[in-house]
């Protein structure tokens, strides 16, 4: 079970974070 | 705060991810054999093939700029490696807790996963180049060339299992190994990995157009500046 755990909250806080990463540097470039 | 198109794509992308980790845990039965870590295959194997497609958005934009010289194209390209090596390293990394769990070891030097390594590598070398390399023309042929070549390890990624004996199972879709529910959780979320792959390569395109737009803002300035004639005394 643990692995599962692990295995999608790793999923989830690279996808996610690269998401959140992506859209925040596009913020940036459309606000200069 | 005003919220752009590519906000509220993400926004539709991400509940649609929602829905299938839903589908995931509360639907997809238990597997009888392995139990609940057999969750992991309906990620595992959709970021697999979210992968493959951003890879072949790198060989199409390769190809096209070695014909147009678009930098479009190149564009493009560079948005689909990036987006594709995050979505190989989801599946090796989940790949290989999974294989802790029913194999007893993190990881086996087999083809499939080894040829999934190296096309991780390949991206990665292509994105290093390409962070590496001067901007311009150069840069980007070299990047074509390299993504154009790449891609013969996709093939070889998605055949290892058949082509050589391996640990890792072979197709389980085309042999119709799995129960319906199954499946239908499996294409689902494979449509929500593709998809989000998508929304996140147009994210990723749009960036690389507007540092490409300051490039060429802040280029002739570096020339004008450095042509500038030294003060006659």
């Amino acid at each position: 079970m643990s692995y599962l755990v692990i295995a999608y909250a790793f999923a989830v806080a690279l996808l996610g974070g690269f998401l959140i990463w992506s859209l925040r540097t596009l913020r940036d470039l459309d606000r200069r | 705060m005003k919220v752009n198109r590519y906000e509220k794509a993400a926004a539709g992308a991400v509940a649609l991810m929602l829905v299938a980790f839903a589908a995931i845990f509360f639907y997809a039965p238990t597997d009888w054999l392995q139990g609940a870590v057999q969750r992991i295959f309906y990620l595992h194997v959709s970021s697999a093939i979210a992968a493959y497609g951003c890879f072949t958005v790198v060989l199409l934009g390769g190809l096209v700029f070695l014909r147009n010289e678009s930098y479009a194209a190149d564009r493009w390209a560079r948005a689909g490696a990036l987006v594709g090596v995050i979505f190989t390293t989801v599946t090796l990394v989940m790949g290989s807790l999974w294989a802790k769990k029913v194999w007893g070891q993190f990881w086996v030097w087999d083809a499939r996963l080894t040829s999934t390594l190296v096309l991780w590598i390949i991206y990665a070398g292509y994105l290093l180049v390409r962070r590496l390399a001067e901007p311009g023309r150069q840069a980007a042929r070299i990047g074509a060339l390299v993504g154009i070549f790449g891609f013969v390890d996709v093939p070889v990624v998605h055949f290892s299992v058949t082509w050589w004996v391996t640990q890792h199972p072979g197709p389980v879709i085309v042999n119709d190994a799995l129960p319906p529910e199954m499946l239908a959780t499996f294409l689902f979320t494979m449509f929500c990995t593709i998809v989000f792959a998508a929304v996140l390569v147009v994210i990723r395109y749009r960036i690389e157009t507007l540092r490409d737009a300051k490039q060429v803002l802040v280029e002739p300035a570096k020339v004008v500046s450095a042509r500038q004639p030294e003060p006659v005394p």
